[in-house]
């Protein structure tokens, strides 16, 4: 999954974008919110993290405009303001979750997946794909029961697929959710990653739609 | 005597009195003046009888001879209208009485000195005298002077009775019209004692009459500075929990970090430690906080909310948390209206539910109630505290170091917002129906269900 991390705190922000790359999730890392602007602008991502004081300006007002303009990337907010009042302010102009700091970087996982599931429609971390049990709660994949061990760019691609069964990802798309990963992907960096899925998960879960992308098999 | 405390009735009365009496020595002077001018004209009557019966007995100028004999002159003069206030004796040269009014005992009558008047203790006297024939008559007439005092009393009287009708009605409409003078005064009073006490917004301008509006000028003043103190507090407070938490959660986050990172199993229990201890060190300092806020803060807003979807968000961060569906939750079906502070109430609730998981019964259910009109109670199992405990808990500055080691800040921070905000704080040990535990019930500011 994509990731904006908008956190000026640095050594908080490092910690949080670790977590989250080493949840295999694609993560951009901004210390303001004008650069959060212009990354949202740019980039399509499927999940914000916002932290409310910025030293250029407050989290609300930002959440605030950006669902006025139609935008509805779940935002979890992350901030030291715990207060009630504080945080009905967060959930009212349009946050997902509410997470008070310190928190510990395990629940900031739980709660991404949560947010991210509820969001797929499917709010149950236990997805069965053919003859895949998926639990993307535990970040666990069984074929026929048994164990199998993805990579942390190989389950950024695949969680991509489970969350939004039938849809058509192009390979562009697909790259959104590998780009904290490499700096520069190669032309055919998705076509290795998804033959390594179909090799390790079988060949039909992936389809090819040809000339527009990918998707996982319907059944 | 006490003043009256109402302006309206005191000025009502104030100026109703300084009227009544103005009216009243008018009375009494007109009266006075009256009466000196009935005394002229009574006087006046007083002589022209005695002439007339000395003409009447034929003396006097005119010698006119009577008509008849003695007892005819007496007919006559009974028969006079304006004589018969009078009494009167005429007598000859000799003293032998001519002609004397009905009753009248001649012997009461004071001697004829000279002509003219006189007084005694009862009568008013006019002395005459007249030539007939060869005879010089002399007359007394007497007046009785209590007839005179009856006619002044009946003109004061007379006077005073519309005054007398008139003062009351005026003094109502005196009242009336003070009390309307005072209408912006008494709307003012109404808006003040209406809008609750934690209301700052400022009164405003409100056409008042020029005494009252320095008053509500300084009132806005005052209001204005308490508004601002209130925000202050409030943005200090947001700014402390921000400098001191972002910090420790990025410290905390590292730790985490680290500990997942590192292969090395002793740096990795180090970084627990570090992890362990930063949390203690925030859970210190978001108490600190806390407590800042519970005795600086605004704890009633003015306006009310329903408590139970805070109750509920917290309750709800708690479950989060590992505590294995140990939170039972009673709530009321209807909102649960209060003007506390939505975060002194999160506040309170945190540090109650935090107690309860900290002392109580590992693993036995906390139940946590919040009812009508808006009573919360949470009730944990464990053993009996005894009374004097209990007291020494509730008791105000009864901190950390009590019989149970730690329950200090958090039941302080409780307390202060309990008595901040008018909420009524009671512990009580066995919780009610139950052989053990402790209930904790705070009765919170409810809404005044008659408005």
């Amino acid at each position: 999954m994509r990731i904006l991390l908008i956190e000026d705190d640095h050594v908080l922000g490092e910690a949080v974008r670790d977590q989250l790359l080493a949840d295999s999730h694609s993560t951009d890392w901004v210390q303001r919110l004008d650069h959060a602007g212009e990354a949202l602008k740019v980039g399509a991502f499927e999940l914000v993290l916002l932290d409310l004081m910025l030293p250029d300006g407050q989290g609300v007002p930002f959440l605030r405009a950006l669902r006025a303009r139609g935008d509805v990337t779940p935002v979890i907010i992350l901030t030291a303001l715990d207060q009630v009042s504080d945080r009905i302010a967060g959930l009212n102009a349009g946050a997902d979750d509410y997470m008070v700091k310190p928190f510990d970087l395990s629940e900031l996982s739980a709660r991404i997946g949560s947010v991210a599931r509820r969001y797929a429609g499917n709010p149950n971390p236990l997805v069965e794909v053919g003859a895949l049990q998926i639990d993307l709660a535990a970040r666990t994949i069984r074929s026929d029961g048994r164990p199998v061990l993805l990579t942390a760019r190989e389950w950024a691609l695949f969680e991509a697929f489970v969350q939004a069964p039938g849809r058509v990802f192009s390979k562009s798309q697909l790259e959104e959710h590998l780009y904290s990963f490499d700096a520069n992907i190669e032309s055919n960096t998705i076509e290795v990653h998804v033959s390594r899925l179909r090799k390790k998960l079988g060949r039909a879960v992936i389809e090819t739609e040809r000339g527009l992308g990918y998707r996982l098999a319907s059944a | 005597m006490r003043r009256p405390r109402s302006l309206q009735l005191r000025l009502a009365l104030t100026v109703g009195l300084a009227v009544s009496v103005m009216w009243l020595g008018s009375v009494a002077y007109t009266t006075q003046k009256l009466r000196v001018e009935l005394d002229g004209v009574y006087d006046s009557a007083l002589r022209d009888s005695a002439r007339r019966l000395l003409r009447l007995v034929g003396a006097g100028p005119e010698r006119r001879p009577p008509q008849s004999g003695k007892n005819d002159g007496a007919r006559v003069v009974a028969e006079t209208a304006d004589v018969d206030r009078f009494a009167f004796v005429i007598l000859g040269s000799e003293g032998d009485v001519i002609l004397q009014s009905e009753g009248a005992d001649p012997a009461q009558f004071p001697a004829f000195e000279r002509r003219g008047f006189g007084q005694t203790e009862e009568h008013a006297l006019f002395f005459d005298s007249a030539p007939r024939g060869e005879e010089r008559l002399t007359i007394v007439v007497a007046e009785p002077l209590s007839r005179r005092e009856a006619q002044t009393r009946e003109i004061a009287i007379r006077l005073s009775l519309p005054l007398l009708l008139v003062i009351p009605p005026s003094l109502v409409v005196i009242f009336l019209v003070v009390g309307r003078s005072l209408a912006p005064m008494r709307q003012l009073r109404r808006d003040l004692e209406a809008r609750s006490s934690r209301n700052l917004a400022p009164l405003g301008d409100r056409d008042l009459p020029s005494e009252l509006t320095p008053i509500v000028g300084s009132i806005d003043g005052l209001l204005a500075r308490l508004a601002a103190a209130f925000e202050a507090e409030r943005s200090f407070a947001a700014n402390a929990a921000h400098e001191l938490r972002t910090p420790v959660a990025g410290a905390i986050a590292q730790a985490q970090r680290l500990q997942v990172e590192t292969g090395d199993p002793k740096a990795a229990s180090r970084a627990q430690e570090i992890e362990t201890t930063l949390k203690r060190l925030n859970g210190l300092s978001e108490k600190l906080l806390q407590m800042a806020r519970a005795e600086g803060a605004q704890l009633r807003t003015g306006t009310e909310t329903d408590l139970r979807p805070i109750l509920e968000m917290i309750v709800g961060d708690f479950e989060r948390l590992d505590v294995e569906g140990r939170l039972h939750l009673t709530l009321a079906e209807a909102p649960i209206l209060s003007d506390l502070d939505p975060d002194a109430f999160g506040i309170l609730l945190r540090n109650l539910i935090e107690n309860a998981l900290k002392h109580g019964t590992t693993g036995a259910p906390i139940r946590i109630g919040l009812v009508e009109p808006a009573v919360l109670t949470v009730s944990s199992a464990g053993p009996v505290i005894p009374q004097a405990d209990l007291d020494r808990l509730t008791a105000r500055f009864a901190r950390a170091g009590g019989a149970r080691a730690g329950t200090g800040l958090g039941l302080a921070i409780v307390r202060t917002i309990a008595e901040r905000a008018d909420a009524v704080l009671e512990l009580r040990s066995p919780a009610p129906g139950r052989a053990e535990g402790i209930e904790v019930r705070v009765a919170l500011p409810a809404r005044n269900r008659a408005g």
